[in-house]
């Protein structure tokens, strides 16, 4: 099944994806496709719609019209772990790992369920694919010890450990919503550019939402900007930062050159 | 072998010669601790390892009592091999009514997965007390006793052992299974689990279908032991005890709950039979655990060792 404008290039296409608050109309009609390796920037002034967005992707919010196929599937009534099993990866906004599981069993409970063994009730959790899991916390640059419990973790280590539960489910997309939010200025630019090599590696494709321009600018191949639920633009980084109208709406001259040098 | 393998081997041994050194007295209460410790294991497994605190796990208890009760009475239960399938009757009934309950009372969670448990709960307690034909009413039921050798304390005491021995060791295979720690994460986080692949709202069903039934056991066993089942079983007050009991022993450590049920159980047998102020204490024990020890006996313990 292929959408209207998407072509088989593409992991994800999202085709007139409508959604309203009462009120609000948070998202207007987006349509938007993903490429497969492309590294693909959602940006937007606050309350632009991008969290929005991002959860009628990962299926925690239902779309009022529209359809989203990914990798040729329809996810319409798809919950949000079926849509996970399909090969779709996120992580939080706000950080989100098991702070009372060693870093081990952290990305464990999400080898056992990319396994389809999480239901297992007998033989012992911490036998399985402990290599695995010690490979994807270093893939992620995670050194410290693995037997400690994930409450111990600094918020850019935690940020790591997140994206190794997230890779263990073998994801094709991974949907990162704020990869950077609350690190400091220097830190930002070296844990995207970490997460954008291993993508390569794997080969993944990647959309995410980011706030901070210089790393939008330091690792996107294409970039959306999304104003008032709609999206203005979808283009090369040149182009966008060329684009008058998104001068006019968002950027401001200041920013784009912050980008160009940062 | 490690100190905690040759604490178990001693906890065990002194389970098998218990009946050696007690009166028939402390052989009833040994029973009661039994029943009580299985029981406060299962509701730990979703309180303690889930996260889920339910209101109304007595539910599960007072229905495997009276399911017991019921097949013994009505059924004519008299042979000890009928008598062995009563108790896998007893969970499968509570595993039943857990499936319902827990359906509905999983899409909720914190204080409103707590108030759906209690509802249910309180839907039982009526039916206990309202269907006078089957279950006796407020009066209960009454004169229920093992049949054949198993009337006598220590054979049923090993009798007891026999199912609930087992049934620990399946929680404690299970709560460090890959079920159990995708349940602890779950704990920790259930939108994360979500989106590692795993069906929450069916990962929670079964462990409440589980706990359901291993209570259901607790309450058959216990039912045969004190001779009678009243609807007050069922009430909303009863599902308080496994609360404190796990609460007691503390919930971070698997056999913690059944340390705080032998200590409830025993501190409950001596206290109210020397004064009719056993809530009284209870009151002040619960006040001092929760303000002085809030990881319970297994941390005061382990602090000890230290």
């Amino acid at each position: 099944m292929i959408a209207p404008g998407a072509t088989s290039a593409d992991v994800l296409a999202v085709d007139s994806v409508a959604k309203r608050f009462g009120g609000v109309q948070a998202l207007g009609g987006v349509t938007l496709q993903v490429r497969r390796g492309e590294f693909h920037a959602i940006i937007g002034p606050n309350g632009a719609g991008k969290s929005t967005f991002f959860n009628t992707l990962t299926g925690l919010i239902l779309p009022d019209t529209g359809q989203i196929v990914f990798e040729g599937r329809s996810l319409t009534g798809l919950p949000p772990h079926e849509r996970v099993r399909l090969g779709m990866g996120r992580t939080f906004q706000i950080t989100r790992v098991f702070p009372d599981l060693t870093l081990l069993e952290n990305v464990q409970v999400a080898l056992l369920a990319h396994d389809r063994a999480s239901l297992f009730p007998w033989r012992s959790a911490s036998r399985h694919r402990p290599a695995d899991a010690r490979g994807l916390l270093e893939r992620v640059g995670l050194t410290v010890s693995e037997h400690l419990p994930a409450s111990t973790l600094a918020h850019g280590d935690r940020k790591r450990l997140e994206l190794a539960i997230t890779l263990a489910g073998e994801p094709t997309l991974l949907l990162l919503d704020e990869p950077t939010a609350g690190m400091a200025a220097q830190e930002r630019l070296e844990s995207i550019r970490m997460v954008h090599r291993v993508a390569s590696d794997l080969g993944l494709s990647c959309l995410f939402t980011e706030h901070d321009m210089a790393v939008v600018f330091s690792v996107a191949s294409r970039i959306s900007v999304l104003v008032q639920g709609k999206l203005l633009i979808t283009g090369q980084p040149e182009e966008v930062r060329a684009s008058e109208q998104v001068q006019r709406v968002y950027l401001g001259e200041a920013v784009i050159e912050q980008g160009v040098n940062g | 072998m490690n100190r905690a393998r040759i604490g178990l081997l001693l906890l065990l041994a002194a389970l098998l010669l218990l009946p050696l050194g007690l009166s028939d007295f402390w052989l009833f209460i040994a029973i009661e601790v039994l029943a009580f410790a299985l029981y406060a294991i299962s509701f730990n497994l979703l309180m303690g390892y889930g996260g889920m605190l339910s209101f109304g796990h007595a539910a599960f208890f007072g229905v495997g009592a009276y399911t017991g009760a019921l097949l013994a009475k009505k059924a004519g239960v008299t042979s000890i091999w009928a008598f062995v399938l009563v108790m896998p009757g007893a969970m499968a009934v509570a595993a039943l009514i857990a499936v319902v309950i827990g359906f509905f009372s999983v899409r909720r969670s914190g204080i409103y997965f707590a108030m759906l448990t209690f509802a249910f709960q309180m839907l039982l307690y009526t039916v206990a007390l309202k269907a006078i034909g089957l279950t006796g009413g407020d009066d209960g039921m009454t004169g229920l006793r093992p049949p054949g050798l198993l009337a006598a304390p220590s054979n049923y005491y090993y009798f007891a052992l026999a199912w609930v021995l087992p049934s620990v060791y399946a929680l404690y295979r299970l709560v460090n299974s890959p079920f159990g720690l995708t349940l602890r994460a779950l704990r920790n986080n259930p939108l994360r689990v979500q989106y590692v692949g795993v069906n929450v709202r069916s990962h929670q069903l079964i462990t409440f279908v589980v706990a359901g039934a291993f209570a259901g056991l607790a309450g058959a066993l216990f039912a045969f032991s004190s001779g009678n089942v009243f609807p007050g079983w069922l009430n909303w007050t009863a599902s308080a005890t496994p609360i404190v009991m796990a609460v007691l022993g503390g919930v971070q450590s698997f056999l913690g709950p059944a340390l705080g049920a032998a200590v409830y159980v025993v501190l409950e047998v001596t206290i109210s039979g020397s004064t009719e102020y056993w809530p009284l204490f209870m009151g002040l024990i619960i006040m001092v655990l929760v303000l002085v020890m809030p990881r319970g006996l297994v941390g005061l313990l382990e602090r000890g060792r230290r």
